[in-house]
């Protein structure tokens, strides 16, 4: 069978600067993956473009053995791919059922104005991420780094996303709060979800990833177990070159 | 939808106190009345599409002026009848939204807000020289066929139309779309990632606002009976109306109605006392300190000021939006 | 003959109504609506200060400039220091202001326009052209002020540092200049130079309490099309600006003055938002 996402020769330049480098991988359908590599590496730039948010310069993007390559942001999401971005972006005004609420919204001008908001449905996903009740009508700005990041994931799994693209969900957060985020993304593995985790802390990435891919200048270095990757050469070279 | 009986019964006395409203006031303040009823409409159309959106339209004359000029050109020069005429500038004025569509799906922001302004210097230009023998050039047309006789007659056709259209617009502001448009004035690229077109929402909210620019353009010339380039194409119009959206509150519906009803007695009432320019140099203040002392205008101040009164005690907000 | 004349004098004026807003647009970050209020102010300070009270010219046009740099300074300290950040906000408040501006001139002046005298006096002929010695003195001015604002800019301390803040403001402020310093430095200076070019163009139109419009409209041309916060931009941009509407006026109508120069704004600005010479440096 078909991977859930493959890449294949990915290759994207801004102008002189190639920042993904014919870089190919798959994740396979409920497999959790890894994917590191120094400051700049390129792999904001890899997300980016399995959203559609950059065109890839050249190379395809497989969803469910089907290309997605010239569909539209929304149009891939409704496929079943969804990302979180490195600094969250919430909508400021909305509280956390709000935010939600525009995730789970279908995308239909007409069903939008007939349909009735999916108040219970909303509710499940706020406090299945690990909200409590009285969170629920919190603003973003009354919220800390980690509930933004949870909030992302909770808009995230709005969309219905099967394969879920995790940016930097650990950084900035404090112990416990990493903590509360990798028990919510083990539950969600169980549960069937597919991902592929961007990640500085590689500590916390470990329990988390069936594999890793190490990235350097938008080109893979290495691929493999979580320990095989970072007992690479060239990986340590990379992040020694970096620090 | 989630409507609520509060919702109800005060939308009813609103009503209710805007139609007795003839019975108590003279025939001047009901001019001054008529006025603010359009201004106020003029104003949830800007509300529509720049306060929900943050696409800040610079050039909402342009809309309105379409309409204005569609009725006024087709009734007066082709003999259409108003009933037909009407409709015909509204859409003639979403043709007009669309093309000012077109920009946004490139540009935002201040560089957005100059375009537009730009569409209404060349529409101002325009109008003067191409086709004079139908849009009058210069002097624009007078005679133009008018709906009402009289200020009473005029205040009702005039609130009965604000009303439909505040009611309309506030309805579909409640709906999940309503929601989705604020967001893309929040942050475009997470409704993208939402999941939803941002493309489809934005056309959305401009033929809306288009529609009521246009029907309020259209009935408003129906109203004056007559039409002038410089009154209409002018900044101190444009100004007006997006004033009267920020002081009575942005991206809310009775906002801009409040805001219209405040400029325009605040206008009114300055009058006896300062009866030369200097008005609008105070009105003007006004408004700007009004405006840096609280952005979201006297919708948050009243809101403030209520919960205050109810010692902080509901914590539900105020939800005239 | 005549239009290159006309073309090139009408452009130097452009180039000198557009320099302030260009500057602020670059190193504020943040576009001043009521910059046409600048030259609203000089023009009216000029004609108090040099026609009303018999000053001489030049020592109005130097308070007219002064009173200009005072009103950009408190601008900045009282309206766009408070809103920082909220672009929206400044935009719309710099556009009330401009407005009040507007009503307070007529609540002094009245409403009816005002003819300056020239600041020049006197017409010559260069090439069959008639050329008034007014409009080729605005001409010269211009040129000299943006040549030497072009060497301020690359060549001072201050002017380097308005080049770092307009580039990246945090950047700036950690390389020890100090933004909130530069920025005032720049509304001042832009008020200055506003009420300067205010003054030139009165007396080459007429004074009037709307008279910062088609101004406003002009520089908004000038920069966006020209680029952010590009001098060379802003002068070739300015020339373009000048020559389409010399040749509106003189082959097509009269009328149809300005319509270019609104359909340039709206083709660039769709079509290349950066504008033809991009934004990058001062
Ligand atoms: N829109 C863009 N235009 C030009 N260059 C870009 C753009 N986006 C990213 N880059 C460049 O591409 C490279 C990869 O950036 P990217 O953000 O993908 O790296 P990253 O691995 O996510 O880094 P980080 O760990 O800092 O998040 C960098 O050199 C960056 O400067
Ligand atoms: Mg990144």
């Amino acid at each position: 069978m078909s991977a859930a996402l493959r890449i294949t020769n990915l290759v994207k330049r801004f102008g002189g600067l190639v920042a993904t480098d014919n870089l190919s991988f798959d994740v396979e359908d409920g497999q959790s993956v890894g994917l590191i590599g120094p400051n700049g590496a390129g792999k904001t730039t890899v997300f980016a473009q399995i959203m559609g948010e950059h065109r890839q310069t050249s190379g395809s993007i497989e969803l469910y053995g089907r290309e997605i390559s010239s569909d539209s942001t929304p149009e891939r999401i409704r496929r079943g791919v969804s990302r979180t971005y490195q600094v969250p972006r919430p909508f400021t005004d909305m509280n956390v059922l709000e935010n939600i609420r525009v995730g789970l919204m279908p995308n239909n001008i007409w069903q939008m104005i007939t349909a009735k908001p999916r108040y219970q449905q909303e509710t499940e996903i706020a406090l299945s991420v690990g909200f409590t009740e009285t969170d629920l009508q919190k603003t973003p700005g009354e919220l800390a780094m980690g509930d933004l990041r949870k909030l992302e994931m909770a808009r995230t799994i709005a969309t219905g996303t099967k394969v879920m693209l995790l940016d930097e969900v650990f950084a900035g957060l404090t112990v416990a709060e990493i903590a509360q985020i990798t028990v919510l993304i083990q539950q969600m593995r169980q549960d069937g979800m597919t991902f592929l985790i961007v990640s500085h802390d590689l500590k916390a990435l470990e329990p988390l990833v069936d594999k890793v891919i190490a990235i350097n200048y938008g080109s893979k270095i290495a691929e493999g177990s979580f320990n095989e990757v970072l007992n690479d050469e060239a990986v340590r070279s990379s992040y020694l070159g970096a620090a | 939808m989630n409507l609520r009986l509060t919702h109800f019964l005060m939308w009813l006395a609103f009503i209710a106190l805007m139609f007795a409203i003839p019975e108590f006031v003279s025939k001047g303040t009901l001019r001054t009345l008529i006025f603010a009823n359009f201004l106020a409409i003029f104003a949830i159309s800007w509300d529509v599409l720049s306060g929900r959106t943050g696409y800040i339209s610079f050039g909402h004359p342009f809309l309105i002026g379409i309409g204005a000029y569609t009725s006024a050109i087709l009734t007066k020069r082709f003999d259409v009848p108003i009933e037909l005429a009407i409709p015909a500038a509204v859409a003639m004025t979403m043709v007009g939204g669309v093309v000012v569509f077109l920009p946004a799906l490139r540009i935002k922001g201040s560089y957005f807000a100059l375009v537009t302004l730009a569409f209404m210097e060349l529409m101002y230009q325009l109008v003067q020289v191409i086709r004079p023998d139908l849009t009058g050039g210069t002097r624009g047309m007078s005679g133009v066929q008018t709906l009402t006789r009289g200020a009473v007659n005029g205040y009702y056709l005039s609130v009965s139309l604000m009303l439909a259209v505040a009611l309309s617009m506030w309805l579909l502001m409640r709906t999940q779309l309503g929601t989705a448009l604020s967001a893309v004035g929040m942050n475009e690229e997470s409704v993208r990632g939402s999941g939803l077109s941002v493309t489809k929402l934005k056309l959305f909210a401009f033929l809306t606002s288009a529609f009521v620019a246009g029907l309020g353009g259209a009935f408003y010339v129906h109203y004056l009976g007559s039409i002038a380039p410089r009154a209409l194409f002018d900044i101190n119009f444009l100004f007006t109306i997006i004033v009267a959206a920020l002081i009575g509150g942005a991206s809310t519906i009775i906002g801009p109605v409040i805001g219209a009803f405040f400029l325009t007695f605040l206008l009114e009432y300055l009058r006896p006392y300062l009866p030369g320019a200097e008005r609008y140099f105070i009105y003007g203040m006004i408004a700007l300190l009004l405006y840096m002392y609280e952005p979201k205008g006297l919708i948050a101040i009243f809101s403030k000021g209520w919960q205050r009164l109810r010692g902080g005690a509901g914590s539900e907000q105020s939800s005239a939006s | 003959m005549q239009i290159i004349i006309q073309g090139l004098l009408l452009s130097g004026l452009y180039a000198l109504i557009a320099m302030g807003f260009t500057l602020i647009f670059s190193v504020g970050r943040v576009l001043n609506l009521a910059y046409g209020a600048y030259l609203l102010i000089g023009g009216y300070v000029y004609f108090t200060i040099s026609q009303t009270l018999g000053v001489p010219k030049l020592i109005g046009l130097f308070i007219a400039a002064i009173v200009g740099c005072m009103v950009g300074l408190l601008k900045y300290r009282l309206l766009v220091k408070p809103l920082k950040g909220n672009h929206v906000a400044v935009e719309i408040s710099t556009l009330i202001l401009a407005v009040v501006l507007q009503a307070g001139v007529v609540f002094i002046y009245g409403d009816s326009s005002k003819i300056l005298l020239p600041i020049v006096a006197g017409v010559t002929q260069v090439a069959g052209a008639s050329v008034t010695y007014n409009l080729l003195a605005a001409t010269m001015a211009s040129w000299t002020i943006l040549i030497g604002l072009y060497f301020f800019v690359r060549k001072t301390h201050v002017g380097r540092a308005m080049q770092a803040v307009s580039m990246d403001t945090r950047g700036a402020s950690i390389s020890g200049v100090d933004p909130d310093k530069i920025n005032m430095f720049t509304w001042g200076l832009s008020g200055a130079l506003g009420a300067t070019a205010g003054v030139f163009f009165a007396s080459y139109t007429q004074l009037s309490p709307s008279m910062w419009v088609a101004p406003l409209i002009i520089s908004v041309a000038v920069v966006i099309v020209g680029g952010i916060g590009s001098i060379i931009g802003t002068l070739i941009v300015a020339h373009i600006v000048g020559f389409m509407e010399v040749l509106a006026v003189a082959v097509i109508a009269p009328e149809l003055r300005g319509v270019f120069t609104m359909l340039l704004i709206i083709g660039v600005l769709v079509v290349r938002p950066q504008g033809l010479f991009g934004r990058e440096e001062l």
